[in-house]
């Protein structure tokens, strides 16, 4: 199995460099004939990656450790489901891993196009198996072959990171990835435009649905990692800032901008040229975020590897793309022209304009804070440094502007918004935003920030809900439906537009959960069995937490999953004097990593709240290990975050609602045919046809 | 046309805005990050570094750990020196991956205050088992 799956890299690199060179042929001289081999091609890198990522879950199941990549990553004792997720734990595997799923939306998007859109097909393969050769000569050539072997074989592994040790790890990273590989679809189609003239909106109305599938797995990839942070790292937070952080969330960014910005063009004929170049920005941080999570170039919690050579690789991979997007839309610019002007600061494009105007700026915000040693280094020989400080003071500020903008822009109109559009859509939603406000104000709540977050979410959420009651309410009139029947074929109707309002909503509760992190308190105390702490929840009420005790395991004794040893704290929870249950936090190593400990956290969650606690010290381990009664000391630090679970339930609506925009089945373009008359008169024939 | 003028000067008040933002967001947070050579020269050089927070770069020395009340004290080296080392004080919890069992190299990025007395103020410290999970043929073969 393993000998084939290293084989079959070395005989997939020559056949995606022989598919992409017949595909750019078909393309120039019209070759169907050609076309036809080079889309096999593509079948046939699916499969032999497909080969070569099972032989190394292969290695990974049979402790080959004569493998590096299996030695470093593995042992004995790891869990099978840890083993399995061996494909991309570390830096090598997380590269075929990418191109696996490279390969797999490569043959969805080629097997769904082999009777239609041919004159895009040959380019779109084309782009595609450059992309495919591009990781097989990283593998293959930069140091990070999987199937690098040891020459001796160790006794046993190294092990995983405890920390990766956590059912997260089995989910989150698949997710980021699949959202990174399959905006490969939609770039590859813009390419395919460029290359072939055919630049009407043709393109994203064939990839909508793949950048919808992107972005879905982007989102829920980063919510997933938030999580994974919350549950696991110990601190109490779900983001730090940290350059693989902020790596996953730049595309997320540029995706996010042209979702909204293709919406103009395929209204208005306007911005072709912005897209274009979003959309080779979105590809182009794809890279860039892979390539900043597994090269270790900048120092971070994720980051693996610190070998320059594949920096170089892809810094030189990410050149050849700004520069043949640059050549290919300067060459095609004559042909993309905008058909229509801005006619009003007051308008649906200038709003969505806007949005993407600030998405671009966080994006670049945030892209500069990460860089930020980087290029100080460079330019002046000092490494210079920014954290979480600078990312909260500039995004906190322009992410409200954004958040203020995703309740004007859906319902503003197109072109030329009226006094009386104006008046009659944003008086109650102003009205409610204010309220929100003040209630919080007299309530206590003084944190500027988090009163204008409330403020603007309690706006948006009203235009959102005011949109959703007058849409039932037309169509239970017109079609004589119940309530509840005309909203579910409301939303059925157009899908895109109405589980867009439903990703807005998710947004919107996600920013109240990021605005509740204000209001966090936060307690360090030192414990005796018995002792009490005393906990005051911000929203005031009072948790009152008895240390109960220590409970130890040791291997053998009581094995649990493959733990060396273990010292866990037992709390005794009361919430204003009444019983809520009890919480544990512990202190432990895995066996053959007994010098590696872990803090595993516990919390209780509530609607408004989460009480956390951290056994952030055992004064006396060994003793502790010993049952000894006088080593039972321990320092815990005690946390209560309001809000943090509207973050997930917000997560979870953004899912829905993008599940919704992207089910199969929607008529395509059937998304503005209520608008028609919006359509400017003069609009040519071209975008017509192609809505 | 007035409303183009309106709407570019939207476009150029975003920008600036988020010009302003980042420029008081770096000069107000940055913070120098230096290895400990570094950091020996820049206080030779300019003693008011003392009262600079900075971040620092180094690798925990095997068996300098020890633990006063209420205070965590270990010394780290230069990666690429280890004559150069100095204190770190630390009051915070040490993450998981703190260790200074000589059988494991443990990098640390310490952000503080380098004090008068030649002792580093943590606020706060992380830290990278390094040999460990970028396994080398060598390491394998010790292990």
């Amino acid at each position: 199995m393993n000998i084939l799956g290293e084989l079959a890299l070395w005989i997939a690199l020559p056949v995606a460099i022989w598919g992409t060179v017949l595909a750019f042929v078909a393309g120039a001289r019209q070759r169907g004939d050609l076309q036809l081999s080079a889309e096999r091609s593509i079948y046939a890198v699916f499969f032999l990656t497909a080969l070569a990522s099972l032989g190394i879950i292969d290695s990974f199941l049979n402790d080959r450790f004569e493998y590096l990549y299996v030695a470093s990553y593995s042992n004995r004792e790891l869990q099978t489901y840890y083993k399995f997720a061996g494909l991309w734990s570390g830096q090598r595997g997380s590269l075929l891993f990418w191109l696996l799923f490279l390969m797999l939306f490569s043959t969805i998007a080629v097997w769904s196009n082999r009777r239609r859109n041919r004159e895009f097909m040959p380019y779109v393969v084309g782009v595609l198996g450059s992309i495919a050769s591009f990781f097989l000569i990283v593998l293959l050539f930069a140091d990070v072959n999987p199937y690098e072997r040891l020459g001796f074989t160790p006794a046993n592994g190294q092990g995983l990171n405890p920390q990766l040790q956590n059912y997260w790890m089995t989910i989150h990273p698949p997710t980021l990835y699949l959202g990174f590989t399959a905006f490969t679809v939609p770039f590859a189609f813009a390419i395919a435009a460029l290359l072939s003239g055919r630049l009407d909106s043709r393109w994203i109305t064939l990839t909508r649905r793949w950048t919808l599938l992107s972005w879905f797995f982007l989102s829920n990839g980063i919510v997933f990692g938030m999580r994974w942070a919350y549950e696991e790292l110990g601190w109490g937070g779900y983001w730090f800032w940290d350059p693989v952080e902020n790596a996953s969330l730049l595309p997320w960014l540029s995706a996010t901008a042209f979702l909204h910005s293709v919406q103009i063009q395929e209204n208005r004929g306007m911005l072709k040229v912005w897209n274009m170049s979003l959309v080779i920005l979105t590809f182009l941080l794809t890279i860039f975020a892979t390539f900043l999570t597994r090269s270790g170039l900048i120092e971070s919690v994720h980051s693996f590897a610190q070998e320059l050579r594949i920096a170089y690789i892809f810094l030189g991979f990410m050149s050849a793309i700004i520069a043949v997007g640059v050549v290919l839309v300067l060459w095609r610019l004559p042909r993309l022209r905008s058909e229509n002007q801005i006619e009003s600061f007051f308008s649906r494009e200038s709003a969505f304009l806007f949005n993407n105007l600030i998405l671009l700026g966080v994006l670049f915000a945030v892209w500069w804070g990460t860089m930020l040693p980087l290029l100080s280094e460079g330019l002046t020989g000092e490494k210079i440094t920014v954290g979480p400080p600078f990312f909260n003071a500039v995004n906190i500020p322009i992410g409200l502007a954004l958040l203020a903008l995703t309740g004007i822009g859906p319902v503003i109109a197109w072109r030329r918004a009226s006094k009386r559009n104006l008046k009659k859509n944003f008086t109650l939603p102003v009205l409610a935003g204010l309220a929100a406000a003040a209630t919080l104000w007299v309530a206590g709540a003084r944190h500027g920030m988090a009163l204008a977050t409330f403020a603007i979410a309690a706006f948006v959420m009203s235009v959102i809900v005011i949109e959703f009651f007058k849409g039932t309410r037309a169509r239970a009139h017109i079609e004589q439906e119940r309530w509840p029947r005309a909203f579910v074929h409301l939303i059925g109707r157009n899908r895109r537009r109405w589980g867009g309002y439903i990703v807005h909503a998710g947004v919107v509760v996600m920013f109240a959960g990021f605005a509740g992190e204000a209001f966090k308190s936060e307690l360090r105390q030192t414990l005796d069995p018995g002792e009490v702490a005393t906990v005051p929840s911000p929203i005031g009420h009072t948790y009152t937490l008895t240390y109960e005790g220590m409970s130890t395991t040791l291997a053998g004794a009581n094995p649990i999953e493959n733990v060396a040893w273990q010292v866990e704290a037992l709390l005794r929870v009361e919430k204003e004097g009444r019983p809520a249950g009890t919480l544990t936090t512990a202190r432990r190593a895995l066996v053959a990593q007994e010098d590696v400990p872990t803090t595993e956290v516990d919390f209780r969650s509530s609607f408004l709240e989460d009480l956390y606690v951290i056994l952030s010290d055992v004064a006396d381990l060994r003793g502790a290990l010993a049952n000894e009664p006088e080593a039972q000391t321990v320092t815990f630090t005690f946390l209560v975050n309001p809000l943090v679970g509207w973050i997930w339930y917000g997560g979870m609506i953004v899912a829905l609602g993008g599940l919704i925009a992207m089910w199969p089945g929607a008529p395509a373009g059937r998304a503005r045919v209520p608008e028609p008359a919006a359509l400017p008169a003069r609009a040519p024939a071209t975008a017509v046809t192609a809505s | 046309m007035p409303k183009h003028g309106r709407f570019f000067a939207g476009l150029v008040g975003v920008g600036l805005v988020v010009t302003y933002l980042i420029w008081t967001g770096v000069s107000e947070t940055m913070v120098y990050y230096l290895t400990p050579t570094e950091l020996y020269a820049r206080v030779v050089d300019d003693p008011t570094f003392h009262d600079v927070g900075v971040k620092v770069g180094g690798r925990v020395v095997p068996g300098t750990y020890e633990r006063a009340v209420d205070v965590h004290r270990f010394v780290v080296h230069d990666v690429e020196d280890e004559a150069v080392t100095f204190t770190v004080e630390y009051a915070g919890d040490l993450p998981d991956t703190f260790t200074d069992s000589p059988e494991m190299v443990v990098d640390a990025v310490i952000e503080g205050r380098f004090r008068d007395d030649g002792v580093f103020e943590a606020m706060t410290v992380l830290t990278k088992c390094g040999s460990r999970y970028e396994a080398t043929p060598e390491g394998l073969a010790a292990g």
